[in-house]
């Protein structure tokens, strides 16, 4: 069992030098010691002062090829596969509609120069004067820290990260704070402006339609079939397509991470307290996690929607639920991983070099174990994207917002006929979303496996 | 000088067995290391040595594992200034129950004895391919030990850091801290082991068989390097061992383990030319002798290895048609007596009447110059 992770690890390492090794020396180990300086990785070892015979049994590749952590590895070699990039190229579209959706899909324009009542001409940003805290938050987020961090190459990727989730609340609560857009918001006033001939001129986004514009000025809009104004057509409301699809990614995406975010910090807590402590902690928590287990999941979320009412913060108590009832798996993952790394070495040597034990969970443990988590994780994120667009299907999420599952159980119109751009794009939408998780997902696996990646080698 | 840095006294630990009974891993161990000196423990697997060991750190997982009996004086009699300034009260609390201040390692908690893991006792372990933690450079290993126990910065623990890789005998350390584990061969990544434990200066080392999975040639490299090291800082080493060879050129005094107990302490010459107890005897006749002919090796004993499957009263079945019959070597009230000067040895009183007190021992021997030098 102690000898699992070094294998691993060796394989990892002559995987990923194939290359500079096959042309080294054919066994490193037996030219160990009797020639040294024999070749370019030796002859550096052998600058030393004394005692450095035993350097000539370094792999070749350790001094030719770049440096590399094993956590890097795991990810260039995901990312090396077809199907990961093939998915994490749609997530990146996914990512882009949520962040800038309301710069893409608006009815406010980006700028216009409007004559008032009095004759007097100005010029006004209605979108920026339209944004709220969240699309604020991710905009700062997006386009400031997040290549602030990119560009800090110093600190650790958890410190990143963490700096990262700080910045977030930060910017959000800020954002909350002094964000205020107007509460009541006409749509139909900058078309009716247009047709009163007060517009000199205007600029608008790509799809001049907010999600929850019913274009009560055009009757006409109502159920069309996609064209060149509506790109994917319009909802019985007279809603535009295309819009909310772009704006039910920002949910879609946040449901996913979020949901799953709550899981897997539950479940990595959990699950590594049970094994890195084992005895009675580990019985009292495994308990824990089989009474969990026992609830079913779409049950519960079932009956606590149907008890509260609707609202806003529907979202948020869905992502929480899931959230809370979906950590068992990573519990179990993190369990074992824990109750495994417990027993290695560098765990020992690590407690025997007096660090704190936050430290040996977090830094020694929580890296070398968490691979597992992740691949089950993004499986977890697609099916609780899956779990929302269910329940918003069964017209038990949300309301106004757009979500594709409530835009799908508008295919079955009012009139009673198929519509079948509705059915379309949002179903399309959902499929390559969870498929795009999933092959993430498989990839990681494959690439944390060293079995798979004996074949591939 | 004369006060023994650490002081093992009638240790035992036992784990959860078979049947719901507990094995006892070890069972009254008493062993003292002085400053400067290097104390060979030899035994077979499973006969105590790793167990007595991790007991000094605390690093036995108490859940299975159970400190029955004993105390582990650490530093006795003298003041323990770095602790008890990092640890605040706890620590004069440590200090009182061992009696004219002397601490008792067993008996401090996980904090307190966070102040003595890595700072003043270090230890290096068995294996050094999964001893190094494989998602971290070796460089970022080391400067964490180190600013863990030194308020230094993040620059000065690099220069700490990699001036440890360069005394281990690493060529161009400042490009090694940035490597990963895997990309080290054995004999490096053991040789970061003893640069990460020797970086803050211990006053002891706990060696748990540092050289077994290396090779002979890198096997010698390493130990000259611990040798040369432990002369270069002053430093007390616990070297465990199952190789006698390593004990003839590396102890001062040797500590022969057998089924928990220490069978036989002596000074490592007189063990080796008088030899008392049987299993020491055993054990030194199972040497195979380079160039002698035999059809069969000779074995240190038959049957019974696993402390469980001993007859009840009895610790040690040698296995040596010679010698008088094992009952007065082994059994429940066998103790450590002084042989001769200098020289115990497990066995029951009734085996030498003039000593019939059992006298703990305190082997304050001190390697001379010449014989360190000789040896290397």
């Amino acid at each position: 069992m102690t000898e699992r992770p070094a294998d691993e690890l060796r394989d990892a390492a002559e995987h990923a030098g194939t290359g500079p090794a096959a042309e080294g020396p054919a066994d490193p180990e037996t030219g160990s010691g009797a020639v040294p300086g024999g070749n370019g990785g030796e002859a550096l070892e052998s600058r030393g002062s004394r005692g450095d015979e035993d350097g000539g049994d370094l792999r070749a590749e350790g001094t030719l090829r770049p440096r590399r952590s094993y956590l890097a590895g795991v990810v260039l070699r995901t990312f090396g596969r077809a199907g990961a990039v093939v998915g994490l190229a749609w997530l990146g579209v996914i990512a882009v509609f949520a962040v800038f959706g309301p710069w893409l899909a608006s009815s406010h324009p980006y700028l216009w120069k409007v004559r008032t009542e009095d004759g007097s001409a100005a010029v006004s940003s209605p979108l920026v004067e339209h944004l709220g805290p969240a699309d604020v938050t991710l905009l700062v987020l997006t386009l400031l820290v997040l290549p602030g961090l990119l560009v800090w190459r110093r600190a650790s990727l958890g410190r990143r990260l963490g700096v990262l989730l700080l910045a977030a609340v930060v910017v959000g609560v800020s954002a909350w704070w002094f964000v205020q857009p107007p509460a009541t918001v006409v749509y139909d006033r900058y078309r009716a402006a247009e047709r009163a001939g007060q517009v000199e001129w205007v600029l608008r986004p790509p799809i001049p339609f907010s999600p929850s514009d019913r274009q009560r000025d055009r009757p006409e809009a109502k159920n069309l079939a996609p064209s060149s104004t509506h790109w994917m057509g319009t909802t019985v409301d007279g809603e535009d397509l295309a819009s909310r699809m772009i704006h039910a990614s920002r949910i879609a995406l946040a449901v996913g991470f979020i949901a799953t975010g709550i899981a897997v910090v539950i479940g990595v807590l959990l699950g590594g307290l049970m094994g890195y402590f084992s005895g009675w902690i580990d019985l009292l928590g495994m308990r824990l996690l089989e009474i969990f287990e026992a609830i079913p999941q779409l049950y519960l979320l079932l009956t606590i929607v149907a008890f509260i009412q609707r609202g806003p913060y529907m979202l948020y108590l869905m992502m929480v639920i899931i959230g809370l009832t979906s950590w068992t798996g990573y519990a179990r993952f993190t369990r074992a991983e824990f109750l495994r790394l417990r027993r290695l070495d560098y765990i020992t040597a690590a407690r025997a070099s007096g660090l704190p034990l936050g430290s040996i969970l977090l830094r020694h443990m929580l890296p070398n174990g968490i691979a597992p988590v992740l691949v089950s994780a993004s499986f977890g994120v697609a099916s609780a994207i899956l779990l929302e667009a269910f329940l918003s299907f069964l017209g038990l999420g949300l309301v106004d917002e757009p979500s594709w599952g409530q835009m799908l159980s508008q295919a079955v119109g009012a009139g009673g006929g198929f519509v079948w751009w509705i059915a379309l794009y949002p179903g399309l939408a959902i499929f390559l979303t969870v498929f795009s998780y999933n092959l993430i997902g498989e990839s990681l696996r494959d690439a944390i496996d060293p079995y798979t990646q004996k074949k591939a080698g | 000088m004369h006060q023994p840095l650490l002081q093992i006294e009638d240790l035992s630990v036992s784990f959860p067995g078979a049947g719901g009974r507990r094995t006892q891993a070890v069972d009254g161990v008493n062993l003292s290391v002085y400053p400067g000196q290097t104390v060979a423990v030899v035994g077979e697997s499973g006969s105590g040595k790793s167990v007595s060991a991790m007991s000094i750190l605390q690093l036995i997982p108490t859940p299975p594992g159970r400190y029955d009996r004993g105390r582990i004086q650490w530093r006795g009699g003298q003041a323990d200034g770095k602790a008890a300034a990092q640890t605040g009260p706890g620590g004069g609390d440590a200090g009182r129950d061992g009696g004219g201040g002397a601490v008792d390692l067993l008996g401090r908690s996980e904090a307190e004895m966070r102040a003595v893991r890595g700072n003043q006792i270090a230890m290096i372990f068995q294996e050094p391919m999964t001893s190094l933690n494989p998602v971290y450079t070796i460089g970022m290993q080391i400067m964490e030990a180190v600013r863990l126990h030194r308020p230094v910065r993040r620059a000065e623990a690099e220069a700490i850091a990699t001036a440890a890789l360069r005394d281990v005998g690493i060529a161009d350390p400042s490009s090694r801290m940035k490597e990963y584990p895997h990309q080290l061969s054995g004999g490096m990544r053991q040789r970061v082991m003893i640069a990460m434990a020797l970086a803050c200066q211990p006053e002891l080392l706990l060696a748990d068989e540092p050289t077994t999975a290396l090779d002979v040639t890198i096997q010698a490299q390493i130990l000259e390097l611990l040798r040369q090291l432990q002369r270069e800082k002053g430093m007390a080493m616990l070297l465990i061992t199952h190789d006698l060879g390593v004990v003839a050129e590396n102890a001062d005094v040797v500590a022969v383990m057998f089924a928990g107990r220490v069978v036989e302490l002596a000074n490592v010459r007189e063990l080796f030319q008088q030899p008392m107890h049987p299993y020491t005897r055993g054990l030194l006749k199972s040497m195979p002798v380079l160039g002698r002919r035999v059809d069969r090796l000779d074995t240190v004993m038959d049957g019974a290895t696993i402390p469980e499957d001993f007859p009840a009263g009895y610790r040690v079945l040698p296995h040596d048609p010679t010698l008088p019959p094992p009952t007065r070597y082994g059994g429940p009230d066998a103790a450590l007596h002084e042989i001769s000067p200098q020289h115990w040895v497990l066995c029951t009183a009734e085996n030498d009447p003039a000593r019939a007190t059992a006298t703990p021992p305190r082997l304050a021997y001190l390697r001379d110059p010449a014989s360190a030098a000789s040896t290397s």
